[in-house]
């Protein structure tokens, strides 16, 4: 029986276990090799055994300054903005206007993000809301290919992922608590910063690391909106092996992200099991 | 509150109400309306590139998915119950899946397959004059990656969220354990490999950037898109995001109506 | 092909298509009057490729893949060549060719007819990426027809790899109602840039025009790739890097709508530009810098090999080239289509600059593409 048991599970786990090792493990493994070897003479990649990428990863610098800057700004400005959204949603909304004023806030979701980058510049363009500005008597405000820009398009993009996760947190909480505390006589601030927000905080917690996980890899939006100024660690990556084929200093690059990545969101978690807003299952684990 | 609220979805919505707009135009410019016309919708209705690239997505995207709920399924039943080494090794693995940006899985992939490839190549073309290539199936297995993974923990937390007296309940009466997985197990997590499907289907249906690494000579609709960017766009691409966003709507509307029709109404 | 049997004069041909060019008749209208209409009839029964019949158009299939540069091409040429073979094209834009080498490197790139410049053709053919041209397949090529300097890069060791498409220069262009006074070198370019023009200006995201430019700020080679003269260029442009509107060689949207007012800019598209615009002005640095010739060649492994070269014999076919040409404004080196163009198209000042500007210009070096450190001073430059 439970030699029987232990072929069911291997043979369970027989798929999965044969896709990580083929398509996680072995890629990983070679992008390691490869980020210490050198770039080919035409490009690509040259067998070596050096820590050049490395040594030259300070060339790099002004990306992961740019990610590292601009990933936690724009969570940062998406929970600020979703969580006004989710709590009016959770709590003040009636339930018949809910689920379809919920809908309304994933159907952006589903035109790509390509087209939805693209109608930004148009708007942050010259003839965009900078002309309106200029006709209000604003000046020559210019918007587009500026940081700014890639915040807004971030913000924009990611919203709907930072909504969800608050909202479910927030519609869990039993309203009873907040009347018992008006009843009690706390003001409503009160009731707030001492019952809702900190029941909320799984969702915040939640919605904040899968918006920082996937800004620390984008690419697009500061592609389209940054017009090649505004640089991520993913842009330099895409420069490398798309453009000057350096596929070495690539790998190198890529292993130190994913190093970055692991560090920051392992961090992220202890903090939050300290300051209690993780359950066992928070993020996505 | 409600003025906050409204703000948002104009926020939201000004984008694609643009686009929606500038599919009208009858002009060449994407950025520009000038007069209206339906025309481009007949342009990308037509354009057998569009319709290629719906297509490759929504194949790859199905294929990816379908393999993922069921590999992924069948790893969360495994994992569900285990302990030890096993199990934290499978932890690690879907930890670090879900984690690694799009970006440095496209890379990985590409860079290890085309190394596996041309070590093989030239040995499988004398044997069976057939090469491997990226294409359709490098596609699918990057994208099942992270959809794998994704299905993995949907399921597992359904499993452990359930009741196992039911189980025992169920082979206390006599069933054997495929009956059991079958009338009990399964129905109870159906909703969460659904989830799981449709997330994976929706990631896969919308990714660039693993595309762009991985995706050979195959075109999916974002990479279309982003190529047409690129070439000076006409209204065309426009229509196109109105449509798939309008279907995806009507889809939403139907499954709402039958849903209704089907279900009980809620008590609370 | 025999251009004196049209049965049109050339000069009425040249009016019709700058008619059909506007928009003002359409392209059934052009095809009958100009006895083109007949002319691809007979020809679709001479070419069994050209042929618009449904059983032969199954002969090189339903679509062809075309990895080309932004706006180098008529739309409408595609159109008529899938009417005329049942194939459609399908367009891929890139930028810079290292771009494209990357692409065809990482192997499976899917395309059956790219368009490399001068330049790279040596690099494809040693890495063993490009088939050599089957010349059977391309009745319309003439090689007696080019001009040699234009047409020399195509053949790598005697053979025909690369059939030319078009050349050209590689100068700036501006907006003149925002400027002082015209441009006329490199040092004012990025002078102004760094001045007047601050956040207006726009270089290519393509190593061998914007570093080369960079050089020719200091009087350098256009290929240089000395590391004292590239550590200059490179300081330069990191200096200018904050000034700058964006790196990108997509650079007529922001230039037509006024939110760029400089650029980098190759021949074709300054006159584009020029024509609808006129206060967009183009002019070549007096220090020098590129001149180019683009080639048409075909990918190992080309997935429609067959309509790759349908594609490319109707392509140089003179009077599809020369629609192209009034189309994307770029020179052709083939004779024959120069003989259908209007004078004032080749003696245009920004097509056809003065000999003394000509002769300061540089075709690209091998070398470019593969320095290792033209490209990691590129990303860096990027990045910065």
């Amino acid at each position: 029986m439970a030699i029987s048991q232990r072929a069911a599970r291997a043979l369970l786990l027989g798929p999965a276990g044969l896709w990580y090792a083929g398509l996680l493990v072995l890629p990983l493994v070679v992008v390691l090799v490869y980020s210490f070897g050198e770039r080919g003479a035409a490009g690509g990649y040259a067998p070596a055994f050096t820590f050049a990428q490395y040594a030259n990863l300070g060339a790099r610098w002004t990306a992961f300054q740019n990610t590292l800057l601009l990933a936690p700004a724009g969570t940062l400005a998406a929970l600020l903005i979703a969580y006004p959204l989710a709590y009016f949603l959770a709590v003040r909304v009636r339930e018949r206007w809910r689920t379809l004023l919920l809908v309304l806030v994933i159907v952006p979701f589903w035109t790509s993000i390509l087209i939805r980058s693209y109608a930004w510049i148009f708007l942050l363009g010259g003839r965009g809301i900078p002309h309106l500005l200029a006709e209000l008597g604003m000046g020559d405000i210019r918007l587009i290919n500026t940081p700014f820009a890639v915040l807004v398009g971030i913000v924009y993009g990611y919203l709907p992922l930072m909504v969800f996760p608050i909202y479910v947190s927030l519609e869990k909480l039993d309203k009873r608590l907040l009347e018992a505390a008006g009843d009690l006589g706390a003001p409503p601030w009160r009731s707030f910063l001492q019952i809702t927000l900190p029941l909320s905080l799984p969702g915040v917690a939640t919605g904040s690391m899968l918006v920082f996980i996937l800004l620390m890899g984008e690419y697009l939006i500061p592609q389209m909106l940054g017009g090649g100024k505004v640089f991520f660690v993913g842009n330099a990556l895409v420069d490398l092996f798309l453009q000057s084929r350096n596929w070495a200093f690539g790998s190198a690059m890529s292993v130190t992200l994913v190093a970055v990545m692991l560090v920051t969101v392992t961090l992220y978690m202890r903090f939050l099991k300290r300051i209690g807003a993780a359950r066992d299952d928070v993020g996505l684990m | 509150m409600r003025l906050y609220a409204l703000a948002v979805y104009a926020f939201l919505y000004l984008p694609i109400g643009i686009i929606a707009l500038f599919s009208f135009s009858a002009g060449r410019n994407a950025s520009q309306m000038q007069g209206f016309s339906t025309q481009w919708y007949g342009r990308a209705l037509s354009n057998p590139f569009v319709i290629d690239a719906l297509k490759t997505s929504a194949g790859i995207a199905l294929t990816s998915a379908v393999l993922a709920s069921v590999f992924g399924t069948l790893a969360a039943l495994a994992l569900s119950g285990m302990k030890g080494r096993w199990r934290a090794l499978f932890d690690a693995l879907i930890y670090i899946a879900v984690m690694i940006p799009g970006i440095v899985i496209g890379i990985a992939t590409l860079i290890a397959l085309v190394t596996v490839f041309n070590a093989l190549n030239p040995w499988l073309a004398a044997a069976t004059g057939w090469q491997l290539s990226m294409g359709a199936g490098s596609l699918v297995a990057a994208h099942g990656l992270f959809t794998m993974s994704l299905v993995i923990i949907l399921v597992r937390a359904r499993i452990e969220g359930m009741d196992r007296a039911l189980i025992e309940a169920s082979s206390d009466l006599g069933a054997g354990p495929l009956a059991t997985f079958r009338q009990v197990t399964l129905p109870l997590l159906a909703p969460a490999i659904l989830a799981g499907f449709l997330l994976s289907f929706t990631f896969s249906f919308d990714d660039f950037i693993i595309a762009f690494f991985v995706a050979g000579s195959e075109t999916t609709l974002p990479i279309y898109i982003f190529s047409s960017i690129r070439r000076g766009v006409t209204p065309e691409i426009n229509a196109i995001g109105t449509m798939v966003m309008a279907a995806s709507l009507l889809m939403l509307v139907i499954a709402q109506l039958t849903l209704r029709r089907g279900g009980t109404p809620k008590d609370q | 092909m025999k251009n004196d049997e049209t049965p049109i004069t050339r000069q009425k041909f040249m009016e019709e298509l700058r008619r059909y060019q506007k928009g003002s008749v359409t392209r059934r209208h052009f095809l009958g009057v100009t006895g083109l209409g007949t002319a691809m009839a007979v020809l679709g029964g001479a070419m069994p490729m050209l042929h618009p019949g449904r059983a032969l158009a199954g002969d090189i299939g339903d679509r062809v893949i075309l990895a080309t540069w932004p706006n180098y091409h008529d739309p409408e040429n595609f159109e008529i060549f899938r009417e005329q073979t049942g194939a459609a094209v399908q367009v891929n834009v890139f930028g810079s060719n290292e771009e494209m080498l990357a692409k065809l490197q990482a192997g499976g790139s899917g395309w059956d007819v790219f368009v490399p410049t001068n330049y790279t053709i040596t690099t494809y053919v040693e890495a063993d990426l490009i088939e050599p041209l089957d010349l059977s397949k391309l009745p319309n090529y003439d090689a007696s027809a080019f001009e040699a300097r234009f047409a020399d890069a195509g053949t790598v060791g005697g053979k025909l790899y690369a059939v030319p498409k078009n050349w050209g220069t590689t100068g700036m262009s501006w907006d003149s109602s925002k400027a002082k006074a015209p441009f006329t070198s490199w040092k004012e370019f990025f002078d102004v840039t760094m001045g007047d023009f601050s956040g207006r200006t726009i270089v290519h995201d393509y190593q061998l025009t914007t570093i080369g430019n960079a050089l020719k700020y200091f009087g350098y080679s256009f290929n240089s790739i000395d590391p004292k003269e590239l550590a200059d260029a490179e300081k330069l442009l990191i200096e200018v890097k904050p000034h700058l509107f964006a790196i990108t060689s997509d650079y007529q949207p922001p230039m037509r709508n006024g939110d760029a007012w400089l650029t980098m800019c190759w021949t074709g598209e300054g006159k584009q530009m020029n024509r609808d615009m006129p206060e967009i002005q183009f002019a070549l640095g007096k220090e020098g810098g590129e001149i180019w010739s683009d080639y048409y060649a075909v990918p190992k492994n080309a997935p429609h090999r067959e309509a790759a070269y349908a594609l490319i014999n109707f392509l140089i076919d003179p009077q599809v080239n020369a629609r192209e040409a009034l189309a994307h404004g770029f020179p052709v080196a083939d004779a024959r289509v120069n003989a259908l163009l209007p004078e004032e198209l080749l003696n245009d000042p920004i097509l056809h600059p003065a000999a003394d500007l000509l002769d300061a210009l540089e075709f690209g070096a091998a070398a470019t593409l593969t320095d290792p450190n033209r490209a990691e001073l590129m990303a860096r430059f990027k990045s910065a």
